[in-house]
């Protein structure tokens, strides 16, 4: 038999964890935005809410993939493959563009920016499944 | 790599589900083995011999 595998959470923990900490960011967004007059280090401390929560959601997914069997984990090696430098090169070539234009805040800011990264890795998931499938 | 897994496991009226519990990985493991998609770590591939009782080689071989 193969090593035996540490029992790792389901993925039903990980969504939950997932979509906790989606609804606080929106959650703590829509605050910040309706009350601009507080002060600067109680909006701080109310930025920083969901923060503990989504590095929960990284170390149970580190979790979950280190309980995984060795193709799942390829899968997953190959979708940060894919998604780590295709979030790069979107970074740095928006850090470029900016430079040479102006972009508007609402449409380009680290706000609008960061959703690019899931669907990023959900590509790179979806083509390693259909390379192994 | 090329590989006999799956006449050995239906040599043991096995399904791919069967196999993969009793190997511990997934059953897209063993469906991505069987069809060549997939090269097993060595690990996989000792745990595979040593359950249908073959060597290595003469379950896996090169194309």
């Amino acid at each position: 038999m193969t090593t035996p595998r540490p029992a790792g959470p389901s993925g039903h923990t990980v969504f939950a964890l997932l979509i906790t900490w989606l609804v606080l960011y929106f959650a703590v967004r829509f605050f910040l935005e309706a009350n601009m007059d507080l002060s600067s280090g109680i909006r701080l401390a109310i930025a920083l809410i969901p923060t503990p929560v989504f590095i929960l959601f990284v170390w149970t997914f580190v979790r979950g993939i280190r309980s995984a069997d060795e193709l799942e984990r390829r899968i997953q090696l190959e979708a940060l493959a894919v998604a780590f430098p295709l979030g790069l090169v979107l970074l740095t070539t928006l850090g470029l563009v900016q430079r040479a234009v102006e972009l508007n805040f609402e449409d380009w800011s680290y706000n609008h920016v960061w959703p690019m990264f899931a669907f990023f890795y959900i590509a790179g998931i979806f083509m390693a499944k259909k390379r192994y499938e | 790599m090329r590989n006999r897994l799956k006449v050995l496991r239906a040599e043991r009226d096995w399904s791919q589900a069967d196999l993969a519990d009793r190997l511990g990985v997934s059953r897209q493991t063993i469906n991505a083995v069987e069809t060549g998609k997939y090269s097993p770590s060595l690990e996989l591939a000792f745990s595979i011999a040593r359950l249908v009782d073959q060597h290595i080689e003469e379950i896996f071989f090169p194309e």
